[in-house]
C-alpha cells in the first residue's frame, strides 16, 4: 500500500535529515497525511458524530493546503471500521460542517483562538503543526524533532470533544496540557 | 611130533552148554583134559588150590574158559582176581559167553581178557569156534610157565 | 528323569512380565511423544499469543513511525529469557523494530508473510501481522529457543520412566503371586509323577489343588495310576502263575524224565538178559539137535534127519531174530558220535565186506565217486552194510548182477543211491518196505527177518536224513538216503578243533 511505502521510506534513519529542502518539505506533509489518515484508526468518535451507518469519516483541511493530492490518494477507497473517507478542503471556519478529523493549516495560525472559539464542543479532531498547537487549543500538535515526527496530544481538549483516543496513540504522544484555559 | 595137551578149566553153569562145549573140544580131542567147574566160586578154588581142589595136581590151565554169567562168583570177578594174583596173572582167560553187550566187552578186555569170543547159535559155528579155541590155546600158543603139560 | 532347566513358575513370571513390561514400555512412550506433541504445540499457541499481544500494542507505533515505542514493547520480552529474536516489519517487510536492540541486521531474517508458525531445529517461530482496525501495519516475527521444551521433555520422561519402572516391579510383585496358582498344581503333579516313577510305587496319588483344566489332568493323572496299579498287580499275579506253571512243567519234566530214564534203564537190562539168557536155549536146541544127528547119524531116516534139521533152522532162526531185534533197539538208544566220513572209504571197505562170501558171483559194482558226510561211523556202516548186503541178496537171481553206488548233492542234502538190478519191489507196498520186520518177499525166495531196512530208516533218521526207495517188480531197485549237508562254518569249526 502507498502508505506504508511512505512510512518506511519516511522511516529509514538518515533519510530526513529534518533540513528543509522541498522533497523533505513534501516527505514531511506526507508523513503528516499519513498520520492524519491513522488517527482515524485511533480515535473514537461519539454516536452523533455521525449521521447514519455509512456515513464517511471527513479528514478535513482549514486553511492552505500543504498536502496536495496525496492526502486524497491515501484515502481513496480505505475503510475505517467499515466507514469511507472523505477529504474536505475549507476555506474558512465556517464552512466546517460534518467533519471528523480537522488539520488546520499554519496559514491560520493567528486565528487558532477564534478558531476554537466557533469550533467549540464539536466531536472534531484538531490537528495542526503549529508551535504549541495542542498546548494552545488543538487537541493533536505535530511536532519535528530530532528527525523525526512527534505528537503532542491535549487529552483535556480531546475529553471536551468526547473524543476518545486509544491508549496506544497517546503513548506515541506526549501529553500536554492546555496553556490557556478553556471555557 | 607128538604135541603136548595142555589143561583147560571151563566155567559153565549151564549143564547144557557144558556138554556142548565138551562135544565140541571132543572132535579135536581135547575133552579129555577140561576141568568143569560149576560156577565161578568153584573156578576160583581150583585155580587157587583150595577147598575141594586143595588136593589137585599143581600148575596152572593153560587157559581158562569163562562164562560172564556164573552164579556166587562171576567171570568178570574171577577175571579180576587172577588178574590181581601174582600166580595167576599170566594165565590165559578166554570169555566164552552168550553177551555182545559192549560193556561186558569193555570190563574184560579192561580187566586183562585174552579173548573174548561170543557163543553163536548154531552149533556148528559153535563147533568150530571152540574147535579153533581149544586148538590154539591147549595146544598151538606157550603157555606160561607153571602151566601143566601132559606128555602126549 | 532329568529336572527341567525351565520351571512353569518362571515361564508364567517371565510371560507375564513381559507383556506388562511392553505395555507399560509402549504406554509411557506413547505417553512421552505425545506429551511432546501437545508441548510444542501449546509452546507454539503460548508464543503466538504473546506475538499477538505485541503485534496489537505496535500498532501504533508503527502507524506513527515511532521507533523507540516499537523497540520498547518488544523489550517487554526480555521478561522471558526463552526469547531468541523479536523483530518488528513495516508493511514493506523491512525491519522497524527488534529485540534484542542490538541484533545486527545480517542475522535478521526476511520478513515472513501473514499468520503463521513452524519449528526450526531448535527454535519455534511464530509471524502475525499487525493490524489496526482491519488495516495490516506490518509483520512481528518472534522467535524463542526450545528450553522450555527440552527441559518439559526430560521432567516427563523421567517421571514416566520412574511410573514405568514402579509399575514393573508391582508387575513383578504380582506376577510371582499370581503364578502360584498355575504353576503350584501344576509342579505338585510333576513331583507326584516324578515319585511313582522313581519308586515304581503305584499306590501314590496326587493331591488335587486346584479345580481347572490342572485339576481335571490331576484327577486323569491319579485314575490312570489305579488302572496301572491294578494292571500291575495283574501282571505280577500271571508272573507268579507262570512262574507256578513253570515250576509244575520242569517238575513234570523231570518227572517224565525220570520215568524215561528208568524205561531206558530197565530197557537195556532187558536187552542184556535177553542178549544172554534167550540165546542159550536156542544155543541148547540147535547144539543138541546137531549132536542128536551126530548120535542117531545112520539110524535116521530122511524125514527124521529132517524134522531134526528144522529144528536147528528154527533155533538158528530165532537167534537171528533176537540179534536184529537187540541190535535194532540199540541203535535206538545210542548215542551219535558224529564225525566226518569218507564215504568212498567207507563204501569200499563195506562192499569188501559183503561180497567176500559170494567171491562166485559175477558182480558188475559201479561205485561213483562219493562226498564226504558228517555223521557217526559205526551206525552208517551199519547202514550201508544193510543196503549193500540187501543189494547184493536180491541180484542173486542176475547174471551179471548191476550194483550202482552214487550220490548227488541237492541244496541243503547229500542223497546217497544204492540201485541194483535184482528182484525189485512192488511200488503198493513202499510203505511197507522200511517197517520193522515187514518183508515183500517169502523167506524161501530170500531170507531175512526183515529188520535190515528199519534199521537203515532208524540210523538214517536219527542222523536228521530221509529215507525211501523206488522200484519195480522184476527190474531192480534203487534206495536213496538223503543225509543234511553240514559244509557250514560249525562243521568247519569242528574240523579245525
Amino acid at each position: 500500500m502507498a502508505i506504508v511505502t511512505l512510512v518506511a521510506a519516511l522511516a529509514i534513519p538518515g533519510v530526513s535529515s529534518g533540513a528543509t529542502s522541498g522533497s523533505t518539505v513534501a516527505q514531511e506533509y506526507d508523513l503528516k497525511a499519513a498520520f492524519l489518515f491513522n488517527f482515524a484508526r485511533f480515535v473514537e468518535w461519539p454516536a452523533d458524530a455521525f449521521a447514519a451507518a455509512a456515513t464517511p469519516i471527513t479528514i478535513g483541511v482549514l486553511g492552505d493546503d500543504p498536502f496536495g493530492a496525496t492526502l486524497d490518494s491515501l484515502v481513496g477507497g480505505e475503510l475505517v471500521r467499515n466507514r469511507p473517507l472523505l477529504v474536505r478542503r475549507y476555506g474558512s471556519v465556517e464552512d466546517v460542517d460534518a467533519c471528523h478529523i480537522l488539520f488546520i493549516s499554519s496559514s491560520e495560525a493567528g486565528r487558532l483562538d477564534h478558531i476554537a472559539r466557533v469550533l467549540g464542543r464539536r466531536s472534531i479532531l484538531t490537528v495542526g503543526d503549529t508551535k504549541d498547537f495542542a498546548a494552545d487549543a488543538g487537541i493533536i500538535g505535530f511536532e519535528l524533532a530530532q528527525r523525526r515526527l512527534r505528537l503532542r496530544i491535549n487529552l483535556a481538549a480531546a475529553t471536551d470533544a468526547r473524543l476518545t483516543i486509544s491508549s496506544k496513540l497517546l503513548r506515541q504522544a506526549q501529553i500536554v496540557r492546555s496553556s490557556r484555559g478553556r471555557k | 611130533m607128538t604135541t603136548e595137551i595142555k589143561r583147560v578149566l571151563l566155567a559153565e553153569d549151564n549143564p547144557n552148554d557144558v556138554e556142548l562145549t565138551l562135544a565140541a573140544l571132543a572132535e579135536n580131542r581135547l575133552a579129555n583134559d577140561v576141568v568143569v567147574v560149576r560156577d565161578g566160586a568153584e573156578a576160583w578154588e581150583y585155580l587157587c588150590r583150595e577147598g575141594r581142589y586143595a588136593q589137585r595136581p599143581p600148575g596152572s590151565p593153560a587157559v581158562v574158559l569163562l562164562d560172564l554169567k556164573m552164579p556166587k562168583i562171576d567171570g568178570l570177578e574171577v577175571l579180576r582176581r587172577m588178574r590181581a594174583d601174582e600166580a595167576l596173572r599170566s594165565v590165559p582167560v578166554v570169555m566164552l559167553t552168550s553177551s555182545r553187550e559192549e560193556r561186558d566187552l569193555l570190563e574184560s578186555y579192561r580187566l586183562g581178557v585174552n579173548a573174548y569170543v561170543v557163543k553163536p547159535v548154531a552149533f556148528e559155528a559153535f563147533m568150530s569156534s571152540v574147535s579153533s579155541l581149544g586148538l590154539f590155546w591147549a595146544v598151538v600158543n606157550e603157555p606160561p610157565p607153571g602151566s601143566v603139560r601132559r606128555a602126549a | 528323569m532329568t529336572t527341567p532347566r525351565t520351571s512353569i513358575r518362571g515361564k508364567l513370571v517371565t510371560a507375564m512380565m513381559l507383556t506388562s513390561t511392553t505395555v507399560l514400555v509402549l504406554t509411557g512412550a506413547a505417553l512421552v511423544l505425545y506429551d511432546l506433541a501437545s508441548f510444542r504445540q501449546s509452546l507454539a499457541r503460548s508464543l503466538a499469543t504473546r506475538a499477538e499481544i505485541l503485534a496489537a500494542n505496535s500498532t501504533a507505533a508503527l502507524a506513527f513511525d515511532n521507533r523507540d515505542d516499537a523497540t520498547q514493547v518488544l523489550a517487554a520480552l526480555r521478561s522471558d529469557p526463552s526469547t531468541v529474536m523479536a523483530v518488528l516489519y513495516d508493511h514493506e517487510g523491512r525491519p522497524f523494530a527488534a529485540y534484542p536492540a542490538d541484533v545486527s541486521l545480517a542475522s535478521v531474517p526476511a520478513a515472513p508473510s501473514g499468520k503463521g508458525h513452524w519449528f526450526e531445529p531448535s527454535s519455534v517461530v511464530v509471524s502475525r501481522p499487525v493490524v489496526e482496525e482491519g488495516q495490516t501495519l506490518g509483520t512481528l516475527y518472534l522467535k524463542s529457543d526450545l528450553r522450555a521444551l527440552a527441559g518439559r521433555v526430560r521432567i516427563f520422561t523421567l517421571v514416566v520412566v520412574v511410573a514405568v519402572l514402579g509399575s514393573i516391579a508391582v508387575a513383578f510383585a504380582l506376577a510371582s503371586w499370581l503364578q502360584r496358582g498355575i504353576a503350584l498344581p501344576v509342579r505338585t503333579l510333576a513331583d507326584t509323577a516324578r515319585q511313582v516313577s522313581d519308586s515304581k510305587d503305584f499306590a501314590i496319588r496326587a493331591n488335587v489343588v486346584s479345580d481347572d483344566e490342572l485339576g481335571l489332568l490331576t484327577h486323569s493323572f491319579n485314575e490312570m495310576l489305579s488302572e496301572i496299579q491294578q494292571r500291575d498287580a495283574a501282571l505280577r499275579a500271571s508272573e507268579t502263575r507262570l512262574r507256578q506253571l513253570n515250576g509244575d512243567l520242569e517238575r513234570r519234566v523231570e518227572a517224565r524224565t525220570a520215568q524215561l530214564e528208568t524205561s531206558n534203564r530197565e530197557l537195556e537190562a532187558f536187552s542184556y538178559s535177553v542178549s544172554h539168557d534167550l540165546r542159550a536155549p536156542l544155543r541148547h536146541i540147535d547144539g543138541f539137535a546137531d549132536l542128536l544127528r551126530r548120535q542117531a547119524h545112520s539110524g535116521l531116516d530122511d524125514k527124521a534127519k529132517r524134522y531134526i534139521e528144522t529144528i536147528s533152522a528154527s533155533a538158528k532162526s530165532m537167534g537171528m531174530l533176537i540179534d536184529d531185534l537187540l541190535s535194532f533197539s540199540r541203535m535206538g538208544r545210542s548215542e551219535l558220535q558224529n564225525a566226518p566220513v569218507d564215504l568212498d572209504e567207507l563204501v569200499a571197505e563195506v562192499r569188501a565186506a559183503v561180497s567176500s562170501d559170494v567171491a562166485d558171483r559175477e558182480i558188475v559194482w559201479t561205485v561213483a565217486p562219493l562226498p564226504r558226510v558228517v555223521g557217526d561211523p559205526a551206525m552208517l556202516r551199519l547202514a550201508l552194510v544193510n543196503l549193500l548186503s540187501n543189494a547184493v541178496k536180491y541180484t542173486r537171481g542176475r547174471t551179471p548182477a548191476r550194483i550202482t553206488v552214487g550220490a548227488t548233492e541237492a541244496g541243503h542234502e547229500t542223497v546217497l543211491f544204492v540201485q541194483d538190478n535184482g528182484a525189485g519191489f512192488d511200488m503198493a507196498y513202499q510203505g511197507k518196505l522200511f517197517g520193522v520186520f515187514q518183508r515183500l518177499h517169502g523167506a524161501e525166495e530170500f531170507e531175512g527177518t526183515g529188520i535190515g531196512l528199519a534199521n537203515v530208516r532208524r540210523i538214517i533218521e536219527r542222523h536228521r536224513g530221509r529215507v525211501w526207495a523206488k522200484g519195480e517188480l522184476g527190474a531192480g531197485a534203487t534206495f536213496f538216503v538223503a543225509l543234511p549237508r553240514e559244509d557250514s562254518e560249525a562243521n568247519q569249526d569242528q574240523e579245525a578243533a
